[in-house]
């Protein structure tokens, strides 16, 4: 595992799923890092995990094994069985210094909520015994009133997506996300220079509205298909798009079950049961941003996408391009013949 | 799906009148427990008997219908022509990447085979697919599902975690049967379990009997789909006859040659395969199943709810790789096995993906492991020549 470098201050602490609370590892005096891929192809997974699975495990894995992520700990959330099984192998075969799993209930009730709270008093503990700092209330209030205000410009510049023409390329928002989804020292200026982009923004008219959902969708390849065949994206609903900014932690209740209630109560992925839930989320996201057409993206061998989506195709009232990938979109020609004739098609259907 | 186990029962019933014998009586009330779930005066609950503690039904009375199990025993399921029925799944846009078992549950459900539940239960563990495909099955028949969510790890929150929500189905199956739940008859389900787990603790001590007095693969099958059985008095009369089945066996010496030891993990597939036959030609005998291992503490009748909870948080599947790696070498060195068989379904992401971590553990130790890929159910994904290659070489090795 690479060690990160001297000149940083700060142990970084890396996680993957958007469920992880960054505010308690910024509290701890540690940075937040969300983690992807980091390989263009995977050489040594292969040897730990077998054919049929997550692709996005096996990038993980892939860079974790090949030392790809410069980080001194993980947080790895129970986001499904996979995952599960990939720290466990994490454990045994990669050794980064600091890891451990938080528990993510699917049951979003009160139950659940007290319970994750307790999670996340244990995932503070933990935190605190690898950063040796106590995480004061001071501490984390600070940190929830950042991530509050983090996520706040964000939805300032998704907001503005609702206009026609839609002020930016959802492929350029989606890059800011993947770049800048944890607030750093230089963030702020950056996310509010592209709140200052979002007001001068000259986007052409009458192109196709289009709404990206779906799983994971960590690179803007889809986005840049799909502007590239004509449509405009002005909307992503993914775990690295709008579900990790949607909600904020309500700072008038004791942090904890503040933290558990922002997080778990936010627009939810395809792992929390309720496909209703999720068919309304979408309906309520085609109303607001005009939208025309729905691009799914589901990771191979995602069983949750690979449930969902025949469930929200002909509930949604729009066009539907349901679209499986292998996590670096490596196939790119066959989806871009997708893509375009999927716009092309939405395009005829308006004319 | 009702005729099919009507035909079932009675064939088992007028076979168990002429020979008496616990597998058979386990796959009888099996049959007979399905065909109560079309019976419309019964309530019915949907539930994974491995995945939940059915002791909370049989207090209440209610039927418990395990959709995987059910399905799975379908005549088209068990000879090889499961495809059949999951077409109609894949046809409406359900992936051949989801588990064999929910294509078919699916399909079933688009046949209209399925009884109607009165309450749509399953649980998170054992596995997140499953938990959809109730949840599909549960709005087609415009039923809300219940997800009983078991985390992976066991501590006073994951308890009450879990103890909350068992309370709150014992409520909602009070509302649909109209009766309070008796605590005594709750204690008396429970004890009915702590009754028929002595008797499969004693089970498995035979079974480290050389040679084996019965079939690992038969238990394994038991172990899943019986589980909707703990709480019923049932299991034990089952657990019972198989006990005294495999002391005669022993007594009279009336045992099968045994060249070879096999423990067999996880699950066999439901499909006719030649892997068996292959195994009984070459004298192997699979002498144990992880799954029919004794896992779970005895239940404290004094705090069901409780004991209940702790049941599921114990599951074996429930938890890190590292506890499963455990109970494995744990079985393969008490039960002197000259191998491990483990049977690889596509998407059973918990399961495969603990296999490197089980792998290296057996191989530390010196115990060889043959994975055989094939599928529980879909034909389609399954290759005899390719399993039976894989087996001769194995036999061949551990037998050299």
């Amino acid at each position: 595992m690479k060690r990160g470098s001297s000149d940083r201050k700060k142990k970084r602490v890396g996680y993957f799923c958007s469920y992880v609370p960054e505010e308690l590892i910024i509290a701890a005096g540690l940075e937040p890092v969300r983690l992807r891929g980091e390989v263009a192809e995977v050489k040594e997974a292969d040897a730990f995990l077998f054919s049929s699975i997550c692709p996005s495990l096996k990038f993980i894995l892939d860079s974790g094994l090949r030392s790809k992520f410069d980080v001194e700990g993980i947080v790895f959330a129970h986001s499904c069985d996979g995952m599960r099984r990939l720290y466990d192998l994490w454990s045994q075969y990669v050794g980064t210094p600091f890891t451990c799993m938080l528990e993510i209930p699917k049951n979003r009730d009160e139950n659940g909520i007290r319970y994750f709270s307790e999670q996340l008093r244990d995932l503070k503990s933990r935190l605190e015994d690898f950063s040796a700092v106590t995480i004061s209330s001071e501490k984390l209030g600070e940190a929830i009133a950042r991530n509050n205000s983090h996520r706040q410009m964000f939805m300032e510049i998704f907001e503005k997506q609702r206009g026609v023409p839609a002020p930016l390329r959802g492929s350029d928002l989606l890059a800011l996300c993947l770049e800048e989804a944890t607030p750093r020292e230089e963030t702020t200026a950056r996310v509010k220079g592209f709140i200052e982009k979002s007001k001068n923004s000259n986007t052409s008219r009458d192109r196709p509205r289009i709404l990206i959902t779906g799983n994971i969708g960590a690179n803007t390849t889809l986005a840049q298909l799909a502007e590239d065949a004509g449509a405009s994206v002005v909307a992503i609903d993914t775990c690295y798009g709008m579900k990790h900014y949607t909600g904020l932690v309500e700072s008038d209740r004791d942090p904890f079950d503040g933290l558990a209630r922002r997080y778990l109560l936010k627009p939810a992925c395809a792992r929390m049961p309720g496909f209703k839930t999720r068919i309304e989320r979408l309906e309520e996201l085609i109303k607001e941003y005009s939208i025309d057409g729905i691009i799914y993206g589901i990771i191979k061998f995602c069983d949750y996408g690979l449930f969902e989506a025949p469930e929200i195709r002909g509930s949604l009232g729009k066009p539907l391009l349901i679209l499986e990938n292998d996590y670096i979109w490596s196939d790119e020609g066959r989806i871009k013949t997708r893509v375009e004739a999927f716009v092309e098609m939405i395009e005829s259907e308006s004319s | 799906m009702e005729n099919t186990f009507k035909q079932a029962a009675a064939f088992l019933e007028k076979r168990l009148e002429e020979r008496p014998r616990g597998y058979d009586l386990f796959a009888k009330e099996m049959s007979a427990t399905i065909l109560r779930a079309f019976d419309e005066n019964t309530r019915t609950a949907y539930v994974s008997g491995y995945a939940f503690p059915t002791e909370l039904l049989w207090a209440l009375k209610v039927v418990p219908f395990d959709f995987e199990i059910a399905c799975n025993n379908l005549p088209a399921a068990t000879s090889g022509n499961g495809s059949s029925i999951m077409l109609h799944s894949e046809n409406e846009g359900y992936s051949r990447d989801i588990c064999s078992f929910d294509r078919l549950i699916i399909g079933c459900m688009l046949q209209g085979m399925l009884p109607k539940g009165d309450l749509y239960i399953t649980s998170s563990y054992y596995c997140h697919g499953k938990a959809k495909a109730n949840e599909i099955v549960a709005a087609s028949e415009g039923k809300e599902s219940v997800l009983f969510d078991v985390p992976n790890e066991i501590s006073p929150s994951s308890m009450q975690y879990v103890t909350a929500q068992l309370k709150d189905i014992a409520a909602r199956l009070e509302a649909i049967t109209g009766e309070r739940l008796d605590p005594e008859r709750l204690r008396e389900a429970i004890r009915w379990s702590n009754r028929a787990r002595a008797i499969l603790l004693e089970i498995n001590t035979l079974m480290k009997h050389k040679p084996c007095p019965w079939d690992g693969a038969r238990a394994c099958l038991l172990a899943l789909g019986g589980a909707i059985f703990w709480g019923s008095p049932i299991l034990h009369e089952i657990n019972q006859m198989l006990l005294q089945e495999m002391q005669d066996r022993i007594n009279s010496g009336k045992l099968f040659p045994e060249s070879h030891r096999i423990l067999w993990i996880p699950w066999v597939p439901v499909q006719t395969t030649n892997i068996f036959t292959t195994l009984r030609e070459n004298r192997a005998s699979v002498v144990m199943a992880e799954v029919a291992d004794v896992w779970w503490s005895e239940i404290d009748e004094n705090n069901p709810f409780e004991g209940l909870a702790l049941k599921a948080l114990e599951n074996l599947h429930v938890g890190r790789a590292e506890k499963r790696v455990k109970a494995i070498v744990k079985l393969a060195e008490e039960y002197d096995v000259d191998g491990v068989i483990h049977f690889a379904t596509p998407a059973c992401y918990h399961e495969n993906g603990s296999l490197r971590i089980i792998s290296d553990a057996l191989k530390e130790r010196n115990i060889p492991l043959l994975n055989l890929e094939g599928d529980m159910t879909d034909e389609r994904n399954y290759s005899p020549e390719q399993t039976l290659n894989k087996l001769n070489t194995f036999l061949e090795i551990i037998g050299s």
